[in-house]
């Protein structure tokens, strides 16, 4: 059943320009930004919705006895009825198929993000989390401590655990997030589409040097990367 | 195991008293005072009306008064019990409030390596510590403060159904916070966050003794809690007055039923985690130690297994308190009454299958990824609808801002930005980039502060009921302002700062403006509470006479009864027969008491509701509210724990603190069993169930339903253990994985004497009933002596396998075989000291009016002999 919705939505979302593709920045900046502009909209609405109606049904002393029946100090609650259920279903209705639709919607880059770049389109880094630091292992063998380096426009997977205690690996401007867990290898991947330094950082609680867990991700004209990776070895070194 | 005593307070008590040759019983009871109502005049009880104005129960006999520190000591009485939950909870609010101030000044700025103000060690133990003291010494039991004073009185019972079990679920919550508090002080206290995640948590990466105490400090909460959840999920299904079908049950009752149920297995779920790992921090097994094949993502699925019903166990109770003040301040009924119950069952049974959406960057696959994404969009849902009911309740209303409904009218705003930022998340490409950052801080802080909140609101709607005074309405709504402008500008800008990682001090310097605002906002939401210490302390003493009934539109029964009400809460039986309560007049002691200033008037009938006072019936000898073995057990236990935390590895930690801890463990342990002894020992009345609604459980006596429940909590924590085990082998390939015992004869034939004995306890029942001491007797020896047989042939063989090389910490495999055949060796220990006492007693002659606690007994045996055909295979064959 679920595998059968998967190919459905994935040949959806294959077909459809209305699933965001493309960085991982990409993505999630358009899907982001959908989701907080319907989100304050919402909010707003049901906000000031239930600050008028509070407003509007305020008690005073000019307030004549409207007729309404009212809750009697030990009633049993089936006794009255609550009425103004009306509006309940309406409302609950709309909401739900706002949420859904929300949902759904972000399934198909779900799938997009999920299936990733293949094998030979793109490279391939281990990452080794430990208390505290990174270390990379490029597929030549060459390890670095601290300063991972990928070539611009060119799709990177990361394969990520831990040597010691449970990490998380992420790059917050790359928008790229795994766990790094030990025993267990978690994938990833991401574009970076321009050069710079970025910094990535641990994002689970792992011990005291916690907030000083980063390493420095260089994004590198890719000649320039070439160059550089032609130059390393099965080796290790500090950059 | 000994902390989980199966609640049978209602038979030991009375079953043996009425037998001529069991005078002896009284005498055992040491003096004081304390359990003899005789000793206390009762002439000065009515010298202190601040809170309870009944100090004389029903019987006459004498019970210190509130103005007594005795009193507090020793009372069993709900409304008692749940003044101390919430004052006890605000205490530690101060607590976890301190720390996240320290929090917030450490976050001013970022700040780099030597520029903290907290070293990161105690960085990471001020965060760990506020979640920790937060959510489970704060929230929950603030909460339960209400559900003790008000869920009887909402449903016209006397007390809970096992009034001392109360009195243990306090205490026990007070001790286990003493503990956590104590943990500060043995090199540092737990540091690894509130979710506590492997294998960081283990004594390898986190070897402070103060980490286990913490861990221990745990265990004793949830054992208070699971006592708890027994006592209220009996009572709530048992003890509600004629015509208070659950349809009819009020919301805030509805609320306190379903956070319940979800409670007794949660947190069953959370003791199999912690027991395990309490067992790798104490004695060395190795489920979470690095090397274990799947031990991190073992404690994920166990602790967000719990974790997630865990944030409605928290928010319910809020919501409850919403729907109460919503219709009292509107003076509408709730909009879709049904269909907001029909809601909140629905997100009480999804909360157990939506665990895995806390691990979407794990390496579980996209299937499992889906599934959880659609069930977590599913539980989001219901809440619309009831965001929407409440909503729509406002509608012709009367609306009267008073400080308990600003509260909960905030709360609900709180809520709706929590859960739309909530939705945010449950987008798993979200997620992904979401998880660990301050989205998820804010968001839980909208969602759960905002359930205090609400919970705030209670406070005061319920302060004139249970203080008889009225607090300073201006000071309220100063409270409201500055608690409301705090909270947002406290909480708001962690959306802004969502880049920030949580846990972290050193962020992006372009963020700290909003850091600066938030830390600034938690300084006005702390002096908001300032304005509520001193307004409700001072009104509690020197407020205005509160009337009955202070809120106009207000249904519920505790609004018909005096504030404070008397100690038997109703001046006769409440019933809604003809659709409204009433009191029947015709129990004779109380209406002497009755009180004429209710507004609801009495009826008589004819027939008089016996059940109503039966246990009073049962026996002739004077039995009292109080007992002051709740506090000694939990006293015992205190100390116990404290001297369990020395151990490391399975020995304590060398050196003179080491001795400390073993001279406390066994002091601890000496006072935990004395006082369980007493307790049983002990005379004591509890109210009886089923005078009235009793759905499901109408043809049952408390006494049983009680087993049932404690029964499935403990199925729950026996499926964590077992999970577990499963949950590893299979991560070390099902296969590869031998039987730890290479001889699965000892097994079978610990098999065959197990089963033996049930059917010997089925024996002792049958001659229970027929009346044969000595058949009863004979039959509970035959018992005993099977389940002494088990444990040494158990011990021949451990010590086989010790002498071979095989102990706790040798593997992962040697590490499940014997924390879980111990863990059902230590019931079978439990077993046989209750076995022990029952022979003991059953000597006497007790037990053949009155089979109940041999039947009980007899339900427990069969559990641990059920276990048992579960482990057996899964340990010595397969
Ligand atoms: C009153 C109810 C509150 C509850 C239930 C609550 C709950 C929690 C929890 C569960 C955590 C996570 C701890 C962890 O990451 O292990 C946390 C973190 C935090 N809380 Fe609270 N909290 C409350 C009030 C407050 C207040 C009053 C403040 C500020 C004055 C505050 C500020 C923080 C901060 C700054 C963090 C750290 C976030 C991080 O670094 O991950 N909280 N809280
Ligand atoms: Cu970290
Ligand atoms: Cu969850």
């Amino acid at each position: 059943m679920l595998m059968g919705l998967r190919y459905v939505l994935s040949a959806l979302a294959l077909q459809s320009e209305l699933i965001p593709r493309g960085s991982r920045t990409f993505v999630f900046q358009r899907i982001f930004v959908v989701f907080l502009v319907l989100g304050t909209l919402v909010g707003i609405v049901v906000i000031t919705y239930m600050l008028y109606t509070a407003y509007r049904y305020r008690d005073g002393e000019d307030r004549a006895d409207d007729g309404v029946d009212r809750p009697t100090l030990g009633e049993l609650p089936s006794v009255g009825s609550g009425g103004g259920g009306r509006k309940l279903l309406p409302s609950f209705t709309l909401s739900v198929v706002i949420v859904i639709s929300l949902i759904s919607w972000t399934y198909g880059t779900l799938l997009f993000v999920e299936e990733g770049p293949s094998a030979e389109e793109s490279m391939e880094v281990q990452v080794e989390g430990y208390q505290f630091g990174w270390e990379f292992t490029y597929e030549n063998g060459h390890t670095t401590d601290g300063v991972l380096r990928v070539p611009a426009g060119e799709p990177v997977r990361l394969r990520v655990t831990s040597a010691d205690v449970f990490h998380n690996f992420g790059v917050p401007e790359l928008k790229v997030k795994t766990d790094a867990i030990p025993g267990q290898r978690t994938d990833t991947w991401f574009v970076a589409n321009e050069t710079g330094n970025y910094t990535a950082q641990c994002y689970e609680l792992c011990g005291a040097g916690h907030s000083y867990m980063t390493a420095d991700v260089v994004v590198m004209e890719p000649d320039e990367y070439r160059e550089w990776y032609a130059n390393t070895s099965n080796s290790s070194s500090a950059s | 195991m000994s902390e989980r005593r199966p609640p049978t307070d209602t038979d030991d008590g009375t079953a043996g008293e009425s037998l001529p040759d069991d005078g002896t019983v009284g005498e055992r009871v040491p003096d004081g005072g304390m359990t003899d109502g005789g000793t206390t005049d009762g002439g000065t009880a009515h010298s202190d009306r601040t809170f309870v104005s009944g100090e004389h129960d029903a019987d006459g006999h004498a019970f210190p008064s509130t103005s007594e520190i005795r009193r507090w000591l020793v009372t069993t009485n709900h409304k008692d019990v749940g003044i101390l939950y919430v004052v006890t909870s605000l205490f530690f609010l101060l607590l976890g409030g301190v720390l996240a101030l320290l929090i917030r000044v450490q976050l001013w700025a970022p700040r780099a390596v030597g520029e903290t103000i907290l070293n990161p060690a105690a960085y990471n133990q001020a965060v760990s510590a506020h979640g920790l003291l937060m959510v489970f010494w704060f929230l929950s039991p603030f909460a339960f403060g209400f559900a003790n004073y008000v869920v009887p009185l909402q449903i016209g019972a006397k007390d809970l159904a096992f009034p001392r079990l109360n009195a243990l679920s306090y205490w026990l919550y007070l001790a286990s916070g003493l503990l956590f508090a104590v943990s500060f002080f043995q090199g540092g206290t737990f540091a690894g966050g509130w979710t506590m995640y492997a294998p960081l948590n283990v004594p390898t990466f986190m070897p402070d003794v103060g980490a286990s105490t913490a861990v221990l400090a745990l265990v004793l909460f949830v054992t208070s809690v699971t006592v708890s959840s027994v006592n209220f999920i009996t009572t709530i299904h048992r003890m509600r007055a004629e015509g208070l079908t659950l349809r009819n049950l009020p919301l805030f009752t509805w609320t306190i039923l379903l956070t319940v149920w979800m409670m007794l297995f949660a947190f069953a779920a959370l003791l199999a985690a912690l027991l395990i790992l309490s067992s790798d921090r104490l004695l060395g097994t190795t489920y979470f130690a690095l090397e274990s094949p799947g031990g991190s993502l073992l404690w994920t699925h166990l602790f967000w297994f719990f974790g997630h019903p865990e944030v409605y166990i928290v928010f319910f109770p809020a919501l409850g308190v919403m729907a109460e003040t919503f219709q009292t301040f509107t003076g509408r009924r709730i909009v879709g009454r049904k269909w907001f119950i029909a809601a909140m069952i629905l997100v009480a049974l999804q909360s157990f299958v939506v665990w895995m959406h806390h691990m979407f960057l794990t390496s579980i696959n996209l299937q499992i990824k889906t599934l959880f994404m659609v069930t977590t969009i599913g539980i989001s849902l219901p809440f619309d609808l009831m965001v929407f009911a409440l909503i729509y309740t406002m509608i012709k209303g009367r609306i009267r801002f008073t400080t308990p409904f600003l509260f909960t009218f905030g709360a609900l705003l709180l809520f709706i930005i929590g859960g739309i930022t909530g939705v945010f998340l449950g987008a798993v490409v979200l997620d992904y980039e979401f998880r660990g950052t301050y989205w998820v801080v804010a968001h839980f802080h909208y969602v759960m502060v905002g359930g205090v909140t609400a919970l705030v609101g209670g406070l005061y709607y319920w302060f004139p009921k249970m203080t008889g005074r009225m607090y300073d309405e201006f000071l309220g709504k100063l409270h409201f302002g500055l608690y409301f402008v705090g909270f947002n500008l406290l909480y708001f800008p962690m959306f802004v700062a969502w880049q920030t990682p949580r846990r972290v001090f050193d962020y992006a310097p372009g963020l700290a403006p909003w850091h600066k605002l938030a830390t600034i906002g938690g300084f006005v939401l702390a002096a908001s509470f300032v304005v509520m210490f001193y307004n409700l302390t001072k009104s509690a003493f020197a407020g205005d006479p509160a009337e009955d009934n202070p809120w106009a539109y207000s249904t519920t029964a505790e609004w018909a009864i005096p504030s404070p009400p008397p100690l038997e809460n109703f001046p006769g039986v409440p019933t809604y027969r003809d659709g409204t309560l009433s009191f029947r007049s015709d129990a004779p002691q109380l209406t002497a008491e009755a009180d004429g200033g209710t507004a609801v008037g009495s009826t008589s009938s004819a027939t008089p509701p016996a059940a109503y006072d039966a246990a009073r019936e049962a026996h002739d000898e004077p039995a009292s509210h109080a007992s002051i073995w709740p506090l000694a057990l939990s006293v015992g236990m205190f100390v116990l724990f404290f001297g369990l935390s020395g151990l490391r590895g399975g020995s304590f930690v060398s050196g003179a603190m080491g001795a400390v801890y073993l001279a406390s463990s066994a002091v601890g342990g000496a006072v935990t069993f004395g006082s369980l002894l007493l307790w049983a020992l002990e005379p004591f009345d509890a109210p009886a169930g089923g005078f009235g609604e009793a759905w499901p459980f109408a043809g049952v006596e408390n006494g049983k339903v009680g087993m049932w429940v404690f029964l499935a909590s403990d199925v729950v924590l026996f499926g964590g253990v077992i999970g577990a085990y499963v949950f590893t082998r299979v991560a070390f390939g099902w296969t590869g994985w031998e039987p730890i015992p290479t001889d699965p004869i000892p097994g079978l034939l610990n098999t065959y004497i197990l089963l033996t004995s049930s059917f010997t306890v089925v024996l002792a029942l049958v001659a229970a009933e027929k009346r044969s001491r000595m058949g009863v007797v004979a039959s509970l020896v035959a018992t005993f002596l099977l389940g002494v047989g088990f444990l040494v042939n158990k011990g021949i063989e451990w010590q086989h396998l010790f002498h071979e090389g095989l102990w706790l910490s040798t593997n992962v495999r040697s590490s499940t075989f014997f924390l879980t055949t111990g863990l059902h060796a230590a019931h079978v220990i439990v077993g046989l000291l209750i076995t022990l006492f029952l022979v003991a007693r059953a000597w006497r002659g007790a037990y053949l009016d009155d089979s109940q606690t041999v039947e009980y007994f007899g339900l427990y045996w069969h559990f641990v002999d059920i276990v048992w055909l579960f482990l057996f295979p899964l340990f010595y064959i397969l």
